[in-house]
């Protein structure tokens, strides 16, 4: 490569185990500043885990990530937003007695820039970001009233709260209809004009394939394939992950017999 | 479930804003008490308002934070016995008392909840029980402090007995000032989040061993400060009366059904409760208790978000059912 690549992530020989279980094996991957990466893969492939590892929830058991120089697994959990890591959860997780200004608040309070925000700050920032995302209609109202598109929205208004450099976003997508999974893709690619660097975790083929500048496969906790998005989609180790060994061979079959 | 872990309906961080100006408002009136030159009236009424700061103490930790303590009492027993060893020195001033009382509070917590407010949910709660536990050996054993044999303090002296009343009014106006403007502030959020989860409010950037320790510190002043003031009013402090089960359980039942993570629900619960039990006390001499057990029993199973959460409900007794099971899930 002739270019020196601007990296800000560095995911290095990451492996993480649960008891007997190789949740991720060996998994190193770079993230370009400023690109859009997808991290796809079947599931129970190891993508949350990866998620959880990044954002400091999660010491993985070998290997390390890096963030702007820094190993993550040096910073406890909640010191991760202050380096410019944010992330949603898959499984959502509201203050559920909390209104939907609140919940986003209590990010802009404690996240990256929370220390030099009172309280009153908090909530001016928070109403500017209830405007991008969509949820100004609902922000008074308790989280738990939610819509499950709603809910979703409300993880990312609370990620954006902490004014990341790198936001990593676990199957926001999932459950959402068609126009909503749009108007999802929409508000992403906006984020990242503001030059926030995303990892977009999809269970979703389509929606990934159209908004990844790069694509990173896992299957079984090992990385499979990693490159542009057309590149990993025609791989036959990706297309064995995602349909089966017996859709696989025949595939090759065919193609043996054009040829 | 954690407590406090509220579904539906909300009032707001503190609780709704009229019940609120009416607990102040209340307040207000209790400034009263004293003119009627009745020691029994003005004993009842500086109970009320010493277990009313003694359940805002338990609220800030058990309702706001969602960590429920059943240990609270050691800060009341702490300082109960500031008061008691100044007194002993030769030092007889409210003001003292409650000084020393915040200070050795506030660090005791710290000591004491650095380590333990690691634990999650059960496990705090558990150690919490073993520190108040732990706290009436020592002062059943310490003859520095009187042994089992207690310590008598001087107390004022008739024309100036009713200045107790005043400075236990005092404390409880502050605990419930400070209550509700700690739950608006950034800190009460923390709280807030803590309580709802705990993995949320880390990645967003909250320490939960920070704020869960200057939660339980700040608790363990209020509880601190309605011991020291108690101690000469009532003229002796042993480990029965510093450590007594009911002033552990007591508050807790108090902010239980007043609604806890408000900043009324402690007092409003104190007022409810202190009416009941005297009511029963009078009918019942002997099984009081008993019949005071089985109405905490009651709410904590039927109630288990207070009356205030009665205040906010809308959609009857459906609702109500609705939200009792969720909230035992
Ligand atoms: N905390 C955990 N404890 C035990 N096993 C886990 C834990 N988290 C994930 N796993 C296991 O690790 C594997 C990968 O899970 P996950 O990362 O959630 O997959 P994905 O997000 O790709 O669906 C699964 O087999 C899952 O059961
Ligand atoms: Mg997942």
């Amino acid at each position: 490569m002739t270019e020196a690549r601007d990296v800000c992530l560095r995911v290095e020989n990451v492996g993480m185990r649960f008891g007997g279980l190789r949740a991720l094996d060996d998994v190193s991957f770079e993230v370009e500043r400023g690109t859009i990466l997808g991290l796809i893969g079947p599931n129970g492939s190891g993508k949350t885990t990866m998620m959880n590892v990044v954002s400091g929830v999660y010491k993985p058991t070998s290997g390390r990530a890096v963030f702007e120089g820094k190993r993550i697994a040096d910073f406890p959990t909640h010191e991760v937003c202050h380096l410019g890591i944010a992330r949603t959860f898959q499984v959502v997780k509201p203050f559920a007695s909390l209104t939907v200004r609140e919940n986003v608040a209590v990010g802009a309070m404690y996240g990256r820039f929370g220390a030099k925000r009172s309280g009153k700050d908090a909530f001016a920032r928070t109403d500017e970001l209830l405007e991008s995302v969509g949820l100004a209609r609902v922000a008074g109202r308790p989280a738990s009233d939610l819509t499950i598109p709603d809910r979703k929205r409300l993880e990312v208004a609370k990620a954006l709260a902490l004014d990341p450099e790198l936001l990593l976003l676990d199957e926001v997508m999932a459950g959402l209809n068609h126009t909503e999974v749009d108007e999802a893709l929409h508000l992403l690619r906006a984020v990242n004009e503001r030059g926030v660097t995303l990892i977009v975790v999809e269970h979703l083929m389509k929606a990934i394939m159209s908004i990844s500048k790069r694509v990173v496969v896992l299957a079984e906790g090992k990385k499979i394939a990693d490159g542009l998005p057309l590149e990993v989609t025609s791989s036959p180790a990706v297309i064995e992950a995602y349909l089966g060994s017996r859709f696989a061979k025949r595939q090759q079959q065919e193609r043996e017999r054009q040829t | 479930m954690k407590a406090g872990a509220a579904v539906g309906r909300r009032a707001g961080i503190t609780g709704k804003r009229w019940v609120f100006i009416s607990t102040l408002a209340i307040m207000g009136l209790l400034l009263f008490v004293p003119s009627f030159h009745n020691d029994y009236i003005n004993l009842t009424f500086r109970n009320i308002l010493m277990y009313a700061a003694m359940s805002y103490g338990w609220n800030l930790i058990g309702g706001y934070t969602g960590y429920v303590s059943f240990g609270n009492v050691a800060f009341f027993g702490i300082g109960a016995y500031c008061s008691a060893v100044l007194s002993k020195t030769g030092i007889d001033n409210v003001f003292a008392d409650v000084g020393l009382a915040l200070v050795m509070c506030a660090l005791f917590a710290i000591v004491v909840g650095l380590p333990i407010l690691r634990l999650r949910g059960h496990y705090f709660g558990i150690a919490t029980l073993g520190v108040a536990l732990g706290l009436t050996d020592l002062a059943n054993n310490l003859d520095f402090v009187g042994g089992s044999g207690g310590l008598n303090l001087k107390q004022a002296d008739q024309a100036h007995f009713y200045l107790y009343y005043y400075a236990m009014w005092a404390v409880t106006l502050v605990c419930m000032l400070a209550t509700f403007f700690i739950a608006r502030s950034k800190l009460g959020y923390a709280f807030v989040a803590i309580r709802e989860n705990e993995e949320a409010a880390q990645v967003l950037g909250i320490s939960p061993t920070r704020y869960k320790v200057i939660a339980w510190a700040l608790g363990g002043m209020m509880g601190g400060a309605a011991g020291a003031v108690f101690a000469p009013a009532n003229g002796f402090v042993d480990p029965g009366t510093a450590f007594a089960v009911d002033n552990n359980v007591f508050p807790i039942a108090m902010a239980i059904l007043g609604g806890m993570g408000t900043a009324s629900g402690p007092f409003i619960g104190a007022l409810l409760l202190s009416g009941v039990n005297e009511i029963l006390q009078e009918k019942f001499l002997w099984l009081h208790s008993l019949f005071f057990g089985a109405i905490i029993v009651l709410i904590v199973v039927f109630l288990p978000r207070g009356l205030m959460y009665l205040v906010g409900l809308r959609g009857g007794v459906r609702r109500w059912l609705s939200d009792l099971r969720a909230f035992r899930v």
